[in-house]
């Protein structure tokens, strides 16, 4: 007799199909707000090279609503994967100190406290709340 | 005795062209596992269902099935657990032969292709091969395997695109070359550099999440991706004739 294995199909929608494919789905798609922020970059140096009202009018354009909404969602959505690349990290990297694989919560709260340490000195370096006086 | 309503998914190629549902009653206590009440309805209600099983406690790996759309071992499933009743399909992302039985063969070919067994670079020694505890404790989590094939039901990379190796190839390609005897690690890496290799994983970590033995494969495979790219490095420097080789 001869054999007829079904094949189950694939739909785009595979990923609406677990909690699990929804979570991991969300994690890439952190990607689309932090687009927006690089392009926003991107045109506050052309702004920069263009001369000094071409870069007021950048300032200005910055304080949008929108885009503020949009930047601060890339803020979120970056904290967001940070939090979930970390979290991977002690899976990918186990760090062993002789016999011992160090736990993964330290390794986790090392990461949290690098991210601390940056915020920190960049806030330092930008002058702190009177950087825009 | 209690019962439970079970829905099983059927597919019988002599007469369908696609899977159907069928319901179930099953009797059930607290130690009633899927297993049982797939014997149960075998014995008494449906002698025709097929399904795949032999030792009963999670040691072989032959009765993976999707229980309410979850990959899971059928020994190790318990009915208690589901008081609302469930849902049995046949392994994700696997052709199905017949009602819950697919065909593995894709995954053990990608299983034949890392050649999972020690690789000794000379004739093998008179003495035993020693060990020590911190060399067996690098690679022993990977070992645990037992091919259920769950990993791969869990895997969308796997499902979009067959020919990924996947997670449990993967894992075992990484036990053997961490383990201190082996010296096939040369051999296995143009598998693993390959794009069906460990590229082809986007960490989505539902394997590991799945697996019934804790052998956590995303991490083989993405701890596969570092040693990718050292190996890939390391070909940089190597001189053309060592390259061909």
């Amino acid at each position: 007799m001869s054999r007829k294995p079904y094949q189950p199909p694939m739909p785009a929608s595979w990923w609406l199909k677990h909690p699990a494919y929804r979570f991991y789905m969300l994690r890439e798609a952190t990607v689309l707000p932090l687009l927006f922020f690089v392009a926003s970059l991107l045109y506050g140096l052309y702004a920069l090279g263009q001369g000094e009202a071409s870069w007021l009018q950048y300032l200005s354009w910055l304080q949008q609503p929108w885009v503020i909404a949009l930047n601060s969602l890339a803020l979120v959505a970056s904290l967001f994967h940070a939090w979930t690349f970390f979290v991977l990290f002690p899976q990918v990297m186990p760090l062993r100190l002789g016999s011992r694989t160090l736990p993964a919560w330290l390794m986790v709260s090392a990461q949290w406290a690098g991210v601390l340490l940056v915020f920190v000195a960049l806030w330092w370096l930008l002058g702190g709340l009177d950087a825009h006086q | 005795m209690p019962t439970l309503a079970i829905r099983l998914q059927r597919y019988q190629p002599e007469q369908d062209n696609a899977p159907h549902w069928q319901d179930f009653r099953v009797e059930y206590d607290d130690s009633t596992s899927v297993l049982d009440a797939l014997e149960q309805i075998k014995a008494g209600q449906d002698s025709s269902l097929s399904y795949r099983w032999s030792c009963r406690m999670a040691i072989c790996g032959s009765c993976g099935v999707m229980v309410n759309g979850v990959p899971k071992l059928g020994c190790k499933t318990f009915l208690r657990d589901y008081p609302k009743g469930l849902q049995l399909a046949p392994l994700g992302n696997f052709p199905v032969e017949k009602d819950l039985i697919v065909d593995m063969s894709r995954f053990l070919d990608h299983l034949t292709a890392i050649k999972p067994y020690l690789i000794a670079e000379a004739a093998p020694p008179s003495q035993p091969h020693r060990q020590t505890p911190a060399q067996l404790a690098r690679y022993k989590q990977f070992s645990n395997c037992i091919n259920c094939g769950l990993c791969y039901a869990a895997c969308p990379q796997f499902g979009l695109k067959p020919d990924f190796l996947g997670p449990a190839a993967i894992a075992l390609a990484h036990r053997y070359n961490l383990d201190s005897r082996d010296s096939g690690k040369a051999e296995r890496m143009a598998q693993l550099n390959s794009d069906n290799g460990v590229w082809g994983c986007t960490f989505v970590g539902y394997c590991s999440t799945v697996c019934p033995k804790g052998v956590d494969p995303a991490a083989a495979v993405n701890q596969g991706k570092i040693a990718s790219t050292l190996d890939g490095v390391i070909q940089w420097f190597k001189p053309a004739k060592e390259q061909s080789k």
